[in-house]
């Protein structure tokens, strides 16, 4: 993004608000604070690209991930990198595929409804208005009504349906299962970003997962982030944060960050870490500090994201258009499901290597079987879930003794499904194939993955057993707040990113009216 | 090369040998080759001379090839002047102008750059005799000598032979067995852009093809290997008449250069303002041939030959060199981003893994590797993915079955993301999105032709059919 006449402050500054990373999480925040006066720095890892780079292309889009080395363990090992991590200024919206439902209310109150996983400290009612500021705010497309929520409405009319979506509407329909385009944060027609860049309508081009070329997708580069920088707020791209220093009252004091290999230091009078739910937890861990309760780096959660892939007759060229154009909630809570929780549905179009590394890691397939299946690539559509992981002893992100290239412990994330995630998955599974049998799919096959990255801060009432508070305060440093992922609880159905955003701009509320 | 090869030839001689071992050869060739026979440090007429290390024996060799100023010339190298060939042709590649007319190879039995397999108690019979008493020491070079043929030599050359074992300083004879052939060039070495003709004969117990397929062979894509019937260690020796054939026959072993070509209607769908110019430079890039002699970074040469026959395998798309764009990736140092905990950094996992594989094939059919058939590979394969393939630490094993499968897992992936990054790959799948959007001079493009059209049965007229459904 365009960065040539932001205001900048110097090292010396004393500013009110450090911000540590530009994603779903951060940016909000960004713009929130300085919109309300106060000065604010946000320090990213990554850098700033130009969106006249992104183009087109699967390995191109290599540099909008985040490649620094993660370990994976645990009985289902997650991939990280394209999967879910991104960087450079606007964080993993560039890669995001900006799927955006709104959480389930049910979901905020598992523990209440079923005994298993846990509460939210928060009501979803309060969520509500935050998810309809960041939709009209954004320019989410949707449909006009949307079946599981009578009253909402999105400000955008749906973006084109496309192959794999008209086959699972289809299908739904001979099932008997409601099924809605899908709510994108994509701009259908040209959309004017409040103090930020005119965004053309989206083209179909299907790359939204390698950055979006023409302003269609609302990644944080082209939304949160120019109204930010319009109200003075400063972004530095390539400034990786290390550490904190803090006053004999415990507070911090300043962010300290590497930058072109010099270390170099902000003073603040406020932190907001928003680095995701591996690196956040990451440098707490690195530093020892807000971890009184114990829980930095527990309960990691990646949802349940398992495929169904078919061969059909039609030529489906399922890279063309947004690639997940369709979506069911019918499974937010399933009809004699023996299992907490639930998922939703979503139809699939996939970029060759994407598909082709799923094809290779989770099909297993080699060799001229493997060519021979590739080559049927115009004729394969998908469908998938998201669905709810609780929180688990087991999952859990800690420090390797493996070091990066700067000296840090690399983490490692150990993840595996329990009882819960076994049968919801078994659930999905059933239903996905029925569908794709309903479809006349042929070849099917069942592609295991975990999604996103959420967990290891979570929120509470308690310091004991949380690390922040409802708002995202943390409990032990009054003047360090956390907005990303990791502060979630419990997983959630929904896809993460536009919660991520509803939360931040309620922290960045509370602490505009604690007096800081 | 084309053309008649250079006409000198210097002949390094195997362990026990001297320049005699090359007389027959000489009788044979009948002037039509310059062949210049040279005694190494320690043997023949230089059983004085000290200096019995790789480095020391090509350092001499090299005051030898000054002192004759060849011209162009060939070095023959057979057993262990073989290694001592190498490691000139390594100095010579590097710029040595003293070697600069160097200009191929002809290795004989050659011991290669990595440590020869020798069986140890084999080893220990030949330490053991060599400071014997004369008359075993001579019953035991004979019955060294006849180890090593496959037919019994004439009386008089076999005579010879035994006389020039007994010949030999016996610190030079132990100083090949304990340390010269266990010298490790394998990255030293790397790989060789000259010509080479590489023989091995039929009956050779330990030098034998599989080993110069799986240990030499590696180290020279222009390298050509010819199994020679009916002989066993001593070719010079054995069958001299038939070594003169090959040499006046054509080395050129040189390999057609890597081709993956991209089909012309899609070729022409990439010139077109369709795709943006970072997209198509790139594209063009990625279609740049392989280099047959590409030389690895990240794995040595015997590793890189048997990554070449994995891919081969796990990715059968002639023409794309996946391992030498794989190992590239692995020196660059770019990740992905996470790894499997159990498995060890990207690189350090591909060379243990590879060292396994190879353990495996050694263990269930006495072979390596590269020389199984393409079921015998396969079946390995088929076992590291299903996390069955075990080798003790004993027999080479590096990483367990469990880890094996992993490694498998990233193998797979590492293939198929190289291969569809091609754009032939992606024609043959008819992919269209490279199609989507060419340059706009806005930072958020506008006017890119994108798809107008995303339903099913509904292509656009400019997009590609794959190469399956154009049949």
């Amino acid at each position: 993004m365009n960065l040539d006449s932001m205001r900048t402050y110097a090292e010396g500054d004393t500013v009110d608000v450090v911000v540590v990373g530009t994603g779903a999480g951060g940016a909000p925040v960004i713009a929130k604070l300085a919109a309300s006066g106060l000065s604010v720095v946000a320090l990213e890892a990554g850098p700033n690209f130009r969106p006249e780079k992104f183009a087109f292309d699967e390995t191109l889009a290599d540099e909008i991930y985040w490649t620094d080395e993660r370990l994976s363990g645990g009985s289902t090992p997650e991939a990280f990198g394209a999967n879910n991590s991104g960087t450079g200024v606007g964080g993993s919206t560039l890669h995001w595929g900006a799927f955006v439902p709104r959480a389930d209310a049910r979901d905020l109150r598992l523990f209440t409804e079923s005994g298993e996983g846990v509460d939210w400290p928060l009501e979803h009612a309060e969520l509500v208005p935050y998810y309809e500021r960041v939709e009209a705010f954004l320019g989410v497309s949707g449909p006009p009504t949307y079946p599981w929520d009578a009253g909402r409405r999105y400000p955008l009319p749906p973006v084109q349906r496309n192959g794999p979506a008209d086959i699972m509407a289809g299908a739904c329909d001979s099932r008997g299962i409601r099924w809605a385009d899908a709510p994108a944060a994509l701009v259908s027609r040209e959309f004017q970003s409040e103090d930020g860049p005119l965004r053309h309508g989206c083209i179909n081009c299907g790359f939204c997962h390698q950055g979006c070329r023409n302003g269609a997708k609302a990644s944080m580069d082209v939304t949160y982030l120019p109204l930010a920088v319009a109200h003075g707020a400063e972004i530095r791209p390539e400034c990786f944060v290390t550490g904190f220093e803090r006053g004999a009252d415990g507070r911090i004091s300043a962010v300290i960050y590497s930058h072109g290999g010099r270390e170099t230091r902000q003073r603040c009078r406020a932190v907001f870490l928003c680095a995701g739910a591996v690196e956040t937890p990451r440098l707490l861990l690195h530093n020892d500090i807000a971890n009184g309760s114990g829980q930095v780096g527990r309960n990691y959660m990646g949802h349940v994201a398992t495929q169904v892939w078919g061969t059909f007759d039609h030529e489906v060229r399922m890279n063309r258009g947004y690639p997940s154009a369709l979506i069911t909630e019918d499974f937010i809570r399933a009809e004699g499901a023996d299992f907490a929780g639930g998922y939703l549905i979503q139809s699939l179009g996939v970029v060759p290597l994407t598909f082709g590394n799923a094809v290779a890691r989770g099909r297993g397939l080699w060799g001229k079987a493997l060519t021979d299946y590739l080559g049927r690539y115009n004729h394969l559509a998908g469908i998938g879930i998201n669905g709810e992981t609780l929180p688990c002893d087991a999952n859990v992100l800690t420090l390797s003794d493996e070091v990066d290239a700067r000296g840090m412990r690399k983490a490692q994330i150990d993840f595996g499904y329990s009882t819960n995630e076994e049968r919801l998955n078994a659930h999905a599974t059933k239903v996905m194939r029925d569908l794709w049998e309903a479809a006349g799919a042929k070849d099917i096959w069942v592609l295991e993955r975990v999604a996103h990255t959420i967990g290891t801060c979570r929120m509470g009432h308690d310091g004991d057993t949380a690390v922040v508070d409802p708002f995202g305060r943390s409990f032990e440093i009054d003047n360090l707040w956390i907005s990303d992922g990791s502060t979630f609880p419990s997983s959630l159905a929904a896809n993460p990113a536009l919660t991520i955003m509803a939360l931040a701009l309620r922290s960045a509320d509370r602490f505009l009216a604690s007096g800081r | 090369m084309t053309g008649r090869p250079p006409d000198t030839l210097f002949c390094l001689h195997f362990l026990g040998g001297s320049t005699r071992s090359w007389e027959a050869l000489g009788r044979t060739l009948d002037g039509t080759a310059r062949l210049v026979p040279i005694d190494l440090p320690g043997f023949g007429a230089a059983s004085g001379q000290s200096g019995y290390g790789i480095n020391a024996m090509a350092d001499a060799v090299t005051e030898a090839i000054v002192a004759a100023a060849p011209g162009p010339f060939r070095i023959a190298g057979h057993s262990m002047g073989a290694k001592v060939a190498l490691a000139l042709a390594r100095r010579a590649e590097d710029g040595d102008d003293r070697l600069e007319g160097l200009s191929g190879l002809v290795l004989i039995s050659g011991s290669p750059p990595s440590p020869e397999p020798i069986p140890e108690d084999r080893r220990a019979k030949m330490l053991a005799w060599i400071d014997a008493d004369d008359e075993t020491r001579a019953k035991e070079a004979r019955a060294f000598v006849h180890a090593n043929v496959a037919a019994k030599l004439p009386a008089e050359a076999e005579d010879r032979a035994v006389e020039d074992v007994l010949r030999a300083a016996p610190d030079a004879w132990k100083a090949w067995l304990n340390s010269g052939s266990t010298e490790d060039h394998c990255r030293r070495v790397g790989t060789l852009r000259m010509p080479a003709l590489v023989l091995a004969g039929s009956e050779d117990a330990d030098l034998g093809a599989d080993a110069q397929a799986a240990l030499t062979m590696p180290h020279l894509p222009n390298g050509r290997l010819v199994t020679v019937e009916g002989v066993a260690h001593l070719l010079p020796l054995e069958k001299p008449e038939e070594l003169a054939r090959l040499l006046r026959d054509s080395m050129s072993g040189s390999v057609e250069p890597n081709t993956f070509p991209i089909p012309a209607d899609y070729d022409a769908l990439i010139a077109t303002d369709r795709v943006n110019s970072r997209l198509r430079e790139t594209l063009r890039q990625r279609a740049e041939p392989d280099d047959p002699a590409y030389a690895p970074k990240a794995v040595d040469a015997v590793e890189f030959a048997i990554l070449r026959a994995v891919f081969a395998r796990v990715l059968p798309v002639p023409g794309l060199d996946v391992a030498a764009r794989l190992d590239a990736r692995l020196a660059s140092g770019g990740g992905d981003g996470w790894r499997f905990v159990a498995l060890p950094p990207d690189a350090e996992a591909y060379r243990a893994a590879l060292r396994t594989l190879d353990a495996a094939a050694r263990a269930a059919h006495e072979r390596p590797f590269v020389a199984l058939d393409e079921a015998g590979q396969d079946a390995l394969l088929t076992l590291a993915q299903k996390g069955k393939l075990s080798v003790p630490d004993s027999l080479g094993g590096r990483l367990n079955a469990d880890r094996m499968r992993f490694w498998f897992e990233d193998v797979r992936a590492d293939a198929v993301r190289l291969y569809l990054a091609h754009p032939a790959a992606l024609a043959s799948i008819g992919f269209s999105g490279i199609g989507a959007g060419g340059d706009s001079p806005e930072p958020l493009a506008a006017g890119l032709p994108g798809f107008h059209s995303t339903g099913l049965d509904s292509p656009e007229s400019w997009e590609p059919r794959s190469s399956e459904s154009a049949r």
